[in-house]
């Protein structure tokens, strides 16, 4: 019987459409990303060492990724796999099957088998899809050979076990509770399950927990792969071993659970019995006389059929549906839900140590929205659907249907409701959020805020309920409208990037803008695009409300034809109008986005601005080397508007010709391109001269002075220069912001070709036929060294400027102010500077408050935002904690102030400007620095990382060329470590250094050209901030700080203010082995000269106590070394090297860090593994080798263990593996 | 007022032909509808009731153009649909009150008293409290009826209406039927020959989208008297019967199969006359070759 019922079931679904549409879909995903990475779509081309065919890179494919498309799949599971039982029930088949001698296993497996294989089918659609669009790239560099095992393998591994799990689960409870809502519920909660893993994951301590109860492998799989260097991850396969293991093992035990426990408990007599989580007596049935019916009695009535009465219907209905909502269990586990989510986000945000900030109102709303984004398009998605079909569903459509209630009543009662439950849940969210803010002890609570957080809420969700609804009456089947309402926010984003079309118009739903409110600027004017894009959606959503009431589903017309017609009567000359109306607003309003965002202003896909900058290259590439005169000195008259929001400026370069030969022609640069919002009515020489060319699409003048200037001799560059934004969206979009602008030279107009705008993808050189260009300059290359990293056209120079605003606000730039004055509703702010600075600057203009203190003579101010005094005095205590150590171990600070700015959190990072410093609000006003030991001080390492760049960088400058990000952020790096080091102690560096260490092996698994050792980096973040920090601590630990400060100080003293040629890191790595001890030596170059990684763990650990209540311990370490290649190709190499072995004892008081050390004794590591006995006089609670993590470690978690815990010997294979391990230790 | 259907067509996707030239004036009082399951009576009631579009023909209600001017035709129908169901969970007070707000009864006070009123005629208001879902069959039913019934309705279609009612359910049923037929077009689609020997005053039989007689139940009893006769026979010579003779039914009496065959005169000595019925007046309709 078996047999017959699967084959039966299966025949069933194979010929459902609905089963093709959904692998179809599923499959062109896919198929549409496989033919991307194969290079089949006219994309940007970016540099990878990645293969796309390996066994991890269709991993990624098939794990994809974002939480909206595992609900897509979710989706159709329950369309397809949780109603195989429940179907039979609800359309009263049910007799049939329990007439007939079949046995309960046959039915209940028999039907899940098929419907679990229909599923599978279509799931194959992903796998099938990727590797169809693969095919298309053979011959392509970034196709590895291709192998069958690399797209089974991740695929039985993920998503088939996957299925089976969400399928057993949403079947069974489809079947035992005869509704799909807990299968609804359960989909939910596996997201909130996901959200759950990224908040605990997000502690590098509990990965490995996450890793292991996420339910789709997800963060197994990112566990495992996280550290794999791109020649892993090209040739190896997916180890089924350790937390992939453990993870699939524990969901396949849970979900077979859950099959069993439903079969045993299914009967099939159970549907006759009506389900009740809350089982409640069943009424009998009172007996009743006859009924006496007399129409005499029935009073008579006014039937109202006007419009006013089909208002009144209107609210009548809306009030009912809403009712139903919120009186509905789901609405209530949504809220609950997101209430959760909520708690969760704020946690997960606690965890991660830059973005903990205090709870301003504009980050709680941040928090909520990301919050219950997710849920409200469930929510809408699931409730459009049920109002739609509920008349249906219970049979009262033909009742309600010949009544003379209109369709656009009945249609938009259902709108009305959903949006007015929206809207409560929009308002049960903001009231969390305050309740929230004012549990967290956080009063400055802006309800404006809320109130615009509800409002543009409201009016963003509303275009999405009226979409679903008007899908819900197209379509023929509940669950396909579920589906077909996910597809413009899942289906259409993947596709669109993938082919790299950011079409405005399409983006479904789209609010037109990203600028995220902040406490400076603001809304920052975007109201303004946010009107016009609502306006388009409305229009269009207008209209398929419209066409939905055409083909509403009254009666029993199925085909939308026959519905068409029996609508025809509505489709007067009126409803004609208004359709045209509302096509024609849409049109309209499309075309003024369009025109605002695609006419008026440049637009150019990823793809055109390589091809832009290619020609570029092409046309003037030629004057690379051509001899320029250098800017000596600037001085400018510039002024920011901050209502018009646009800016003027005039200004005078004085240029010197540096060279030993003449110079006749200026090669000038400015902001050109079409349409552009700068103009330039003068920008010339101050000497006679002949213009050759002037190219205003790429923005280059080329003029002959009539005299060439000899060596030695200097003249003026004189412009005037304009910025006003495009229009009123590029208005919103301005760098002039109403509060807070931050800009910098790069505003202005300059002198020489600029080689940093070249195409630096080496595929999409070769593409537009350009010679391969290396990264940057070799670290002794003599020409680039020239030049300094910061400019390319100047050396250290004179500053001056004039820098006005509007009243109210004030203006600041380098240098000292010399006066201020205010004239015609202009504040005007003079500043000049008189010390040699590099051409390097920012201007800034906000309605600020000063916060001033005094160092030695130094003038200390703060510039911050009203209520932003948060963290003022950790940034005072970093600035002279930091002047403190640098002048004490470096040498003098050159000015005589130093001022810290805020600018707005769109960006979030802090930038050192000479003698000024712009620091985002999000990452240090309002920080919030947890208290504790460990916590890291944000606000304070940035200061004092900012601070050292007054001298590693605007001290000595650094050549352009390999090693300057060493030379100026790991230095900084560096230094801000040794004042954080003085103010928090050593043992306080752990988390930091753990987390640096965390990011550099996250990020060298990116690389996309090559990774290189630190003192060879080419401007590669991970490398000279993050393996920087680590490698410039270990190596003070192991030479010593004052070695290493005198190495420092003397680079220092070389180079100060000196000129071409500019300092590389060959002088400062020699300077360190100068200082560094013969047996260390090899240290310093490991470190760096080379790609360094150790695999340093226990092996095993033990302590018994003495008598005399000492306790010995035993500890066994093992350590091995590689030498990595740029792709991470790994060579073990024999360890001879020195470092920590550590016990500690657990600290009792909570206040101070966990533990504290009993024994921190540096050893040589002369053999792979070493056993050490210790006696130590208090109870040892863990012990390691290397504790603090000093050395750059593959897995930083086997370091140390706590007495007792069974320590993992880690895999120190480094060949590549051919086959899957599946071991089941 | 009289309802007057024209060249009525209809014809599904699938081949079937529903309507085929339906043909109807129907005046006051009970109209019954007879036909088997599938002879396009549902079809015919939906499309009356604006549910459903012809192919072709026209539909009238005395100035109504009842397939052009939809609403006006709904202003004034009470309509039971064969197939029904309710919200769960909402008591039978709110049910027809939501009703009742859909048919246009605005005014409150006057809502409630119809209501009211219309619970207490058809003896649900004792239970008026009650979720409309836990009703019992006969309750259902009788609920659906008073659904139909709020407003001020001038046609009134009820389908299959006692299908699944014990006797006694269906007799009350029946009486407020007939009550309702004293006062507006009522028609009453049944395969039950009963119902419309009991209530109807004009009926129709209809079989594959086809009237096949147009009578009142009385006069179509005349049509058939005298020609029906009985015999009963074993079961396997049903076959040979079917073949020499019009037979219109067959049923088990007594262990015996008897059948009814159709014929002017009778066919073969072993047949006996029997007393026409209005049963046997359907089934020589609709068996007839």
């Amino acid at each position: 019987m078996f047999k017959e019922i699967f084959l039966f079931e299966l025949k069933g679904s194979f010929k459902k459409p609905a089963t093709y549409i959904y692998f179809s879909i599923f499959f062109l995903v896919t198929f549409f990303i496989g033919l991307a990475v194969s290079g089949v779509f006219e994309t940007a081309s970016t540099d990878s060492n990645r293969v796309v065919n390996s066994a991890y890179a269709v991993t990624s494919i098939l794990l994809a990724t974002n939480i909206l498309f595992s609900l897509l799949v979710s989706i159709m599971l329950i369309s397809v796999v949780a109603t195989a039982i429940q179907k039979d029930y609800q359309y009263n088949i049910h007799p049939f099957f329990f007439t007939k001698p079949i046995s309960k296993a046959s039915y209940f497996f028999g039907r899940f088998s098929s419907v679990f294989l229909v599923a599978i089918f279509i799931i194959t659609g992903l796998v099938l899809g990727y590797f169809a669009g693969n095919l298309f790239g053979i011959g392509e560099p970034q196709m590895g050979p291709f192998s069958f095992v690399n797209y089974a393998q991740p695929f039985l591994l993920f998503p088939v076990i996957n299925l089976f799990i969400f399928a057993v689960i949403f079947f069974s409870l489809t079947t035992y509770t005869r509704g799909t809502m807990a299968a609804y519920i359960v989909a939910l909660l596996f997201m909130v399950f996901q959200f759950m893993a990224e908040s605990i994951s997000s502690n590098i301590d509990n990965k490995e927990l996450a890793a292991i109860i996420e339910p789709t492998g997800l963060y197994a799989f990112n566990f495992i792969t996280e550290y794999w260097t791109p020649e892993e991850k090209n040739s190896k396969l997916i180890p089924l071993t350790d937390v992939i293991l453990y993870n699939r093992l524990l969901w396949l035990g849970i979900a077979i659970g859950i099959c069993i426990i439903s079969f045993v408990k299914f009967h099939f007599s159970q549907f006759l019995e009506p389900f009740n989580l809350f089982k409640r007596k069943v009424q009998k049935e009172a007996s009743l006389p006859p009924a006496i019916f007399s129409l005499a009695d029935i009073p008579s009535v006014i039937q109202d059929f006007s419009s006013k009465a089909n208002r009144y219907q209107l609210w009548w209905i809306a009030k009912l549906e809403l009712k139903k909502i919120i009186s509905s269990k789901f609405f209530l586990i949504l809220c609950l839900l997101m209430i959760g989510m909520v708690v969760l986000i704020l946690n997960l945000r606690d965890q991660v140590f830059a973005s903990s900030t205090y709870l301003v109102t504009y980050q709680m709303i941040d928090i909520l929205s990301g919050g219950i984004g997710l849920f409200l398009i469930i929510f809408i998605i699931f409730y459009a659907g049920n109002t739609v079909w509920r008349e249906r569903e219970v049979k009262a459509d033909e009742m309600i249907g010949s009544t003379a209630v209109p369709n656009s009543v009945l249609f938009f009662s259902k709108f009305l409701g959903l949006t007015i439950a929206i809207g409560l849940v929009y308002l049960i969210a903001a009231i969390a959020g305050i309740l929230t803010q004012l549990y967290v002890g956080f009063y400055q609570i802006d309800l404006f805020q809320y109130l615009v957080f509800i409002l543009t809420g409201l009016a963003i969700q509303i275009v999405f309920i009226a979409f679903c609804l008007s899908i819900q009456v197209y379509t023929g089947n509940k669950y396909f409208g579920f589906f077909l309402c996910l597809l413009p926010i899942v289906i259409l984003p993947i596709i669109f990037g993938v082919l790299e079309w950011d079409v405005p118009l399409a983006d479904f739903n789209s609010t037109g803008t990203s600028t995220s409110y902040s406490d400076l600027k603001g809304y920052g004017g975007a109201f303004a695009i946010w009107f016009f894009y609502r306006g388009y959606w409305f229009s269009i959503v207008a209209f398929l409300c419209l066409l939905a009431l055409l083909l509403f589903p009254r009666g029993k017309e199925k085909p939308l034809g026959n519905r068409w017609k029996l609508s025809g009567a509505m489709f007067t000359p009126s409803y004609k109008a208004m359709m045209a109306t509302s096509i024609v607003a849409a049109i309209g309003l499309g075309i003024f986005i369009f025109y605002q965002t695609r006419i008026l202003v440049p637009y150019y896909s990823p793809e055109e601005s390589q091809e832009i900058s290619a020609n570029m290259e092409k046309k003037y590439s030629r004057y690379k080397q051509l001899e320029q005169p250098r800017i000596v000195a600037v001085n400018l008259n510039a002024d920011m508007f901050t209502k018009s929001r646009s800016f003027k400026a005039k200004g005078t370069y004085t240029l010197k010709n540096n060279s030993i030969e003449a110079i006749d022609t200026l090669y000038l640069e400015y902001n050109g391109g079409k349409k552009s919002a700068f103009s330039y009515p003068q920008f010339e020489p101050s000497k006679p001269f002949t213009l050759l060319s002037d190219d205003p699409a790429y923005g280059v003048k080329l003029v002959k002075l009539n005299q060439p200037l000899l060596p030695g001799d200097s003249l003026s560059l004189l412009f005037t220069m304009v910025y006003t934004p495009r229009g009123i969206f590029d208005k919103v979009n301005s760098s002039i912001e109403h509060n807070g602008t931050f800009i910098n030279y790069s505003f202005l107009p300059t002198i020489g070709y600029n080689a940093n705008g070249e195409l630096m993808e080496n595929k999409a050189r070769k593409k537009y036929n350009l010679p391969a260009r290396a990264r940057m300059a070799k670290v002794d290359d003599s020409l680039a060294r020239k030049n300094n990293i910061l400019s390319s056209n100047a050396d250290w120079i004179r500053f001056a400027i004039t820098l006005s605003t509007d009243e109210g606000q004030i203006a600041v730039a380098p240098g000292y102010l010399q006066k201020d004055w205010v004239e015609n509703g202009r504040h005007y702010y003079q500043y000049s500077m008189d010390s040699p600075m590099l051409n390097f600057y920012s201007m800034l203009s906000g309605d600020y408050q000063i916060n001033r203190e005094q160092w030695k003579g130094v003038n200390i101010e703060i510039y911050y935002q009203k209520g932003h005094d948060y963290n003022l005095d950790r940034m005072i205590k970093a600035t002279k904690q930091s002047l403190d150590y640098y002048t004490e171990n470096f040498g003098p600070y050159q000015h005589r102030q130093f001022r810290i700015l805020e600018f707005p959190s769109a960006a979030s990072y802090a930038q050192s400007f000479p003698n000024t410093i712009s620091f985002a609000e999000s990452i240090g006003f309002i920080s919030k620095v947890d208290s504790g030991p460990e916590a890291i001080d944000l606000p304070f390492y940035v200061t004092a990382h900012e601070m050292a760049h007054q001298w590693w960088g605007h001290q000595v400058a650094e050549a352009a060329v390999q090693g300057s990000g060493f030379l100026s952020e790991s230095l900084s790096q560096y230094s801000a470590l040794m004042v954080m080091e003085k103010e928090y102690g050593p043992h306080a560096m752990k988390k930091f250094l753990k987390q640096e260490m965390d990011s550099y092996l996250l990020g060298r698994t990116t690389e996309g050209k090559g990774e290189l050792p630190l003192m060879l980096c080419e401007n590669q973040q991970y490398i000279h901030y993050r393996k920087g920090s680590v490698v410039m601590y270990a190596i003070k630990d192991l030479i010593g700080e004052d070695s290493l400060n005198a190495a420092i100080r003397k680079y220092l003293n070389n180079n100060k203010f000196k000129g071409p040629l500019y300092p590389n890191s060959i002088e400062l790595v020699n300077n360190i082995k100068a200082v560094t001890p013969d047996s260390l030596q090899y240290a310093v170059t490991d470190m760096f000269e080379k790609i360094t990684l150790y695999e340093n763990y226990v092996k095993a650990l033990d302590f018994k106590e003495l008598k005399d209540k000492t306790y010995e311990v035993t500890l066994t370490v093992g350590s091995a070394k590689y030498y990595s290649d740029s792709i991470g190709k790994q060579t073990t190499v024999a360890v001879n090297d020195y470092m920590d072995i550590g016990i500690f004892t657990e600290n009792k008081d909570k206040t101070k860090l966990k533990e504290r050390p009993l024994i921190l004794q540096r050893i040589k590591m002369d053999k792979p593994e070493k056993t050490f006995t210790y006696i130590v006089k208090e109870k040892p609670y863990s012990a390691g080798i290397d504790p603090y993590l000093k050395l750059i470690d593959r897995t930083p978690d086997n370091n140390s263990y706590q007495f007792g815990k069974e320590p993992k010997i880690p895999n120190l294979e480094t060949g590549r593996k051919k086959k899957v391990v599946i071991s089941t230790k | 007022m009289q309802l007057v259907i024209k060249d009525l067509v209809k014809e599904y996707a699938n081949g079937v032909k529903a309507l085929n030239n339906i043909n109807l004036t129907i005046n006051k009082g009970m109209f019954g509808l007879l036909g088997p399951n599938g002879a396009g009576k549902s079809t015919l009631m939906r499309t009356v009731a604006a549910l459903q579009d012809p192919d072709s023909g026209s539909i009238h209600l005395g100035d109504i153009d009842a397939i052009h001017q939809k609403n006006e035709l709904r202003k004034v129908l009470g309509y039971l649909p064969q197939d029904f169901g309710f919200y769960p969970k909402v008591n039978a007070v709110t049910l027809l009150e939501h009703f009742a707000v859909l048919k246009g009864i605005t005014n409150k006070k006057e809502r409630r008293e119809i209501v009211d009123a219309l619970l207490q005629q058809t003896n649900l208001f004792e239970v008026r409290k009650r979720n409309v879902s836990e009703y019992s069959g006969g309750m259902r039913q009788r609920f659906g009826i008073a659904q139909a019934l709020l407003g001020n309705p001038k046609l009134v279609i009820v389908d299959e209406p006692t299908a699944g009612l014990d006797p006694a359910e269906r007799n009350r049923f029946h009486n407020v039927l007939s009550e309702i037929g004293e006062q507006v077009i009522v028609i009453l689609s049944t395969h039950i020959v009963d119902d419309v020997k009991t209530l109807c005053n004009q009926m129709v039989i209809m079989n594959r989208g086809t009237i096949l007689l147009e009578s009142t139940p009385r006069e179509a009893v005349t049509l058939v008297q005298g020609k029906i006769w009985r015999m009963a026979i074993e079961k396997d010579q049903l076959a040979d019967y079917k073949t020499q003779f019009q037979v219109i039914s067959q049923y088990i009496s007594e262990g015996k199969l008897n059948i009814h065959v159709f014929a002017d005169e009778r066919p073969d000595a072993a047949f006996e006359q029997v007393d026409a019925t209005l049963e046997d007046v359907y089934f020589s309709s609709i068996n007839k070759k």
